[in-house]
């Protein structure tokens, strides 16, 4: 039986039970990272809001998991900690959408985006496949039992 | 319009609510008299009243204290938001939308509504909470236009990129908006509302004599609340987003970003009440 363990909004979990099915929904101008470790079959997920924490010092500190620079090391941390090595870390990538005619006044998908690509670059991780802006609000899925990565926009599911 | 049949009733309380908030002699006693014979409506009221966002140092634990810490006016808002939690069908005709993220959605643009106002120094015009609540009072209703095609708007809206309400008019004649506004008025809810249902895909089509600072606040909060998946459906980022609201308010994408954040925790907390 696939257990579902649900990642909210500004949130992070990760998980050692290759029963266990991560999700997360609603990722509108929100970004998720999702990595799975397929020698070990552990996997992990953020679900965050916003890039910079610096204006939000408290917040970071009570929920790192909200911000991309506090909370994107935490989910590697906690992978780390389950026994994953770095090097065979999947890394895939959802979100980061803006509105439909949006001329750049609401642009924090991409700076959601770009944020976490320079922290990437900085610490040599590779993205392996990522489903990245537009006008859409996506539903992601992380199956442990063999690291499958889904999509789900409108309705209509596929594999990442 | 004709009339839109198959509407849930609000409680009668709110409605005689709505009315005592425009009478100037109102008191605080008329305002416990009309609320308390409703149980339900007094156990919502105080879940919501002390939940961290109305900032109430102490818990409230009757509908004379809630008035006389809160204030007439915040107290009708609190009342209507939760008589409105009761009249949301648990899945919407139509939308599929479920009660629980409608809900979400309701409460995330109420309160991001007033902080926006806050941050970005704007005097809060009267009633901006209940008028972000209610702004897709319209929504409960487009069901009912939909007849035997409950599926058709639902797969329009996922084949087309169009935005929403242009998918509405083209499907029904009608929108949201507009099925708001006559609702509203059935209900007697106070102008800010009417005019906030109904225009807050429209905010630079608001007629003059109406304050467009309510509708421009609504409109953004709409726009954010979405961006940040606050109650999820079918092509909700397919919205046009008005720039000439970014001129008339002032923001930039850090006032965004810093509302966005301040306010997660306390949009959750309410978000997850009266969940069925």
């Amino acid at each position: 039986m696939e257990k579902l363990l649900t990642i909210d909004i500004a949130d992070i979990k990760v998980s050692n039970d290759p029963s266990v099915t991560l999700v997360t929904y609603a990722l509108g101008s929100c970004i998720a990272v999702i990595v799975f470790d397929p020698v070990n079959r552990y996997g992990g997920m953020i679900h965050y809001m916003l890039p910079f924490s610096t204006k939000s010092p408290e917040k970071a500190a009570k929920n790192p998991a909200m911000f991309a620079d506090t909370g994107i090391p935490r989910l590697f941390e906690q992978m780390y900690a389950l026994g994953s090595k770095k090097e065979n870390l999947v890394v895939k990538v959802a979100g980061g959408g803006q509105l439909y005619d949006d001329k750049g006044t609401f642009n924090i998908g991409k700076r959601n985006y770009t944020v976490m690509r320079k922290m990437f670059w900085k610490n040599n991780i590779i993205v392996s496949a990522e489903d990245v802006g537009g006008a859409k609000s996506r539903t992601a899925k992380l199956r442990l039992s063999d690291g499958r990565v889904t999509v789900k926009v409108k309705g209509v599911e596929s594999v990442l | 319009m004709s009339r839109i049949d198959n509407l849930p009733t609000l409680p009668t309380a709110v409605a005689q609510l709505s009315k005592l908030i425009a009478s100037p002699t109102a008191s605080a006693k008329d305002f416990e008299k009309v609320i308390k014979p409703d149980p339900s409506l007094t156990a919502n009221l105080l879940r919501l009243a002390n939940s961290a966002y109305f900032g109430l140092r102490r818990e409230v634990t009757s509908v004379k204290q809630a008035i006389t810490l809160l204030g007439n006016k915040r107290v009708f808002e609190i009342a209507a938001s939760a008589g409105f939690s009761r009249v949301i069908p648990s899945v919407l005709p139509g939308y599929n939308i479920k009660s629980a993220d409608f809900w979400l959605h309701s409460i995330a643009v109420a309160v991001l509504a007033e902080r926006l106002a806050t941050e970005l120094r704007i005097q809060v015009p009267g009633l901006l909470f209940t008028a972000g609540l209610l702004h897709d009072l319209g929504k409960l209703a487009i069901g009912s236009f939909l007849a035997d095609e409950q599926g058709a708007l639902l797969e329009k809206l996922k084949q087309q990129d169009a935005s929403f309400s242009m998918t509405e008019r083209e499907l029904l004649g009608t929108d949201h908006g507009e099925v708001g506004e006559e609702i509203a008025k059935q209900w007697d809810l106070p102008e800010a509302v009417i005019w906030t249902s109904k225009w807050h895909h429209q905010p630079t089509k608001v007629d003059e004599n109406i304050d467009s600072t309510l509708v421009d606040l609504v409109h953004l909060a709409d726009s954010v609340a979405h961006m940040f998946g606050y109650g999820a459906d079918v092509g909700e980022l397919a919205r046009s987003i008005d720039t000439s609201v970014a001129t008339r308010l002032g923001f930039d994408v850090h006032t965004i970003e810093f509302v966005g954040g301040d306010t997660e925790e306390q949009i959750r907390e309410m978000g997850e009440m009266f969940k069925s």
